[in-house]
């Protein structure tokens, strides 16, 4: 699942969580480099408030070659900076990211790949294809095999599968490096596979997976299968999302993706309307 | 007479004598939510307090459902909101009273148990959990309860005003920053325009609302679009 944050506090008015600044102070706030934790802000704001200044790319393109280690007494995570313009850069739309964050995906640092994957998969970058086919190819025993003494894996795979997902290139040797996963020991792995499957495939096979995940004992299981079927837009999920014991505003997210991303041409989205209505 | 042994808050007119048993059930089955042990058994024990509340609503039990909001467990929120939105008014005081301002997951719940009841007593909180709140599940559980406040009892000098209120509250949250909001104030003004049949100047001020919340220049999520448009068709004349 694409880690989202279904109930931030927000201002009513502005939709931020942060205090509020104008495009120009987040532009200048990135551009300095003195400050670190005001380039984190100014890159997130970018890309929350979907800034089309011309600055905003460039400017995000040269925060995504900072570097600066981890730095826990001040909360600051390991390249805190690149990773933030790398999600600012996917929010964009703007395809003159894609060479920057192909070389992102290359890092040492895997939570900067693990970003510069999401990014490509919102770009649609066909070119990101093969280095997280490449990324992924040695399967759950290698790249999701769990590093010793840490909760991550050794590639970021939930968010290399999602991106291949995302992109939508349906070849049959992507198809063979992700199935693979759905067997994967972690269930947050199973279903962003099946996610994927899906989305590339259409076959109803991978969905079955994840409408069991709807009913794991783990609310962030179900979650996760949530969002996963949100995105894929699999319309057939609309009564088994109603009945998941989670919290309405993941499900409202849920059925939002059935609406705008699924569908056959001419299906009424109305049943969908009507079971959003009644989770407000 | 009375079926209940403590704030009574029902009145059963049939002459059966109560069972003598009704407080200790009652208070069983509140233990039973307090101590439950697994979210499935809190869920379990919450159905059967809101049933159980449903027919004889006594006040200790009443004040437990309000407290299961707050328990960061959604399956038991959920069979509370319904129990108590089945409870109505009795259920208008403990809410409006019991709001936790740190909590804005439980304040949710309340404000959608409130937009359930549609009593006007929940009116002015409804205003200000849509303008000025910080959890966007409470704006829009607000959002929708604005649009189906009960007032067809009251005077209609008095109604008018009131609907007034919240049409000019859903009007201003068009502007909100969270789709999941704006969607809900489409929810809102469709119901609240269900009411305003003859009233061609509140309907204009829906219908201006809903164009917009409908154009892409001005609302980008689709989702929204696509609800405003239904809303559009559905306005009385």
């Amino acid at each position: 699942m694409a880690g989202a944050l279904h109930d931030t506090p927000s201002a009513p008015g502005s939709g931020l969580g942060g205090e509020p600044i104008s495009e120009a102070e987040a532009l200048a706030r990135l551009r300095q480099t003195d400050d670190q934790s005001a380039q984190y802000y100014a890159a997130w704001w970018l890309g929350r408030m979907r800034s089309e200044h011309p600055e905003a790319v460039p400017l995000l393109r040269a925060a995504l070659a900072q570097r600066q280690p981890r730095d826990p007494a001040a909360g600051v995570e390991h390249n805190a900076v690149a990773r933030n313009a790398a999600r600012a850069l996917g929010k964009l739309g703007d395809a003159a990211a894609i060479a920057d964050l192909l070389a992102a995906l290359e890092d040492d640092d895997d939570g900067l790949r693990e970003a510069a994957a999401r990014a490509l998969g919102e770009l649609r970058a066909a070119a990101a294809v093969p280095p997280l086919s490449r990324r992924l190819a040695s399967g759950p025993a290698g790249a999701g095999a769990p590093r010793p003494g840490s909760p991550r894996l050794q590639e970021p795979c939930e968010a290399l599968l999602e991106a291949l997902g995302e992109i939508g290139v349906a070849n049959a040797e992507v198809l063979a490096v992700i199935e693979p996963f759905t067997a994967h020991d972690r269930p947050l792995i199973r279903s962003a596979a099946c996610r994927a499957l899906l989305q590339l495939s259409g076959d109803p096979r991978w969905a079955e997976p994840l409408l069991q995940l709807l009913q794991d004992s783990q609310l962030q299981v179900r979650r996760a299968a949530l969002m996963d079927l949100g995105a894929v837009g699999w319309r057939p999920a609309l009564e088994p999302i109603c009945r998941t014991l989670a919290e309405n505003s993941l499900k409202l997210i849920a059925l939002r993706g059935l609406v705008e991303n699924g569908g056959q041409q001419g299906e009424d989205p109305g049943p969908v309307l009507a079971a959003m209505d009644a989770l407000l | 007479m009375r079926c209940c042994e403590t704030a009574p808050l029902c009145d059963h007119t049939d002459d059966a004598l109560p069972p003598m048993t009704t407080s200790a059930t009652t208070s069983d089955l509140i233990r039973a939510v307090e101590e439950a042990g697994s979210a499935e058994a809190m869920l379990l024990a919450t159905v059967r307090l809101a049933e159980a509340a449903g027919q004889c609503p006594e006040q200790a039990a009443v004040d437990c459902l309000v407290g299961v909001l707050g328990f960061n467990n959604p399956g038991a929120a959920v069979a509370a909101v319904e129990g108590l939105i089945r409870l109505g008014e009795v259920a208008v005081a403990p809410l409006l009273s019991q709001l936790d301002p740190r909590n804005y997951g439980a304040r949710a719940w309340a404000v959608r148990a409130l937009a359930g009841i549609g009593d006007v007593r929940g009116l002015e909180l409804l205003e200000e959990a849509l303008a000025t709140d910080v959890g966007p599940s409470v704006r829009r559980a607000a959002a929708c309860g604005l649009g189906q406040l009960r007032l067809d009892g009251l005077p209609p000098g008095q109604r008018d005003g009131l609907r007034n209120r919240c049409l000019e509250a859903l009007v201003a949250g068009q502007a909100d920053g969270e789709w999941v909001v704006r969607y809900a104030v489409v929810v809102g003004l469709e119901r609240l325009a269900g009411q305003l049949e003859g009233h061609a100047d509140g309907l204009n001020r829906a219908r201006a609302t809903l164009v917009g919340l409908a154009d892409p220049g001005q609302e980008a999520v689709p989702v929204v679009r696509l609800r405003a448009e239904r809303a559009l068709a559905s306005l009385p004349c």
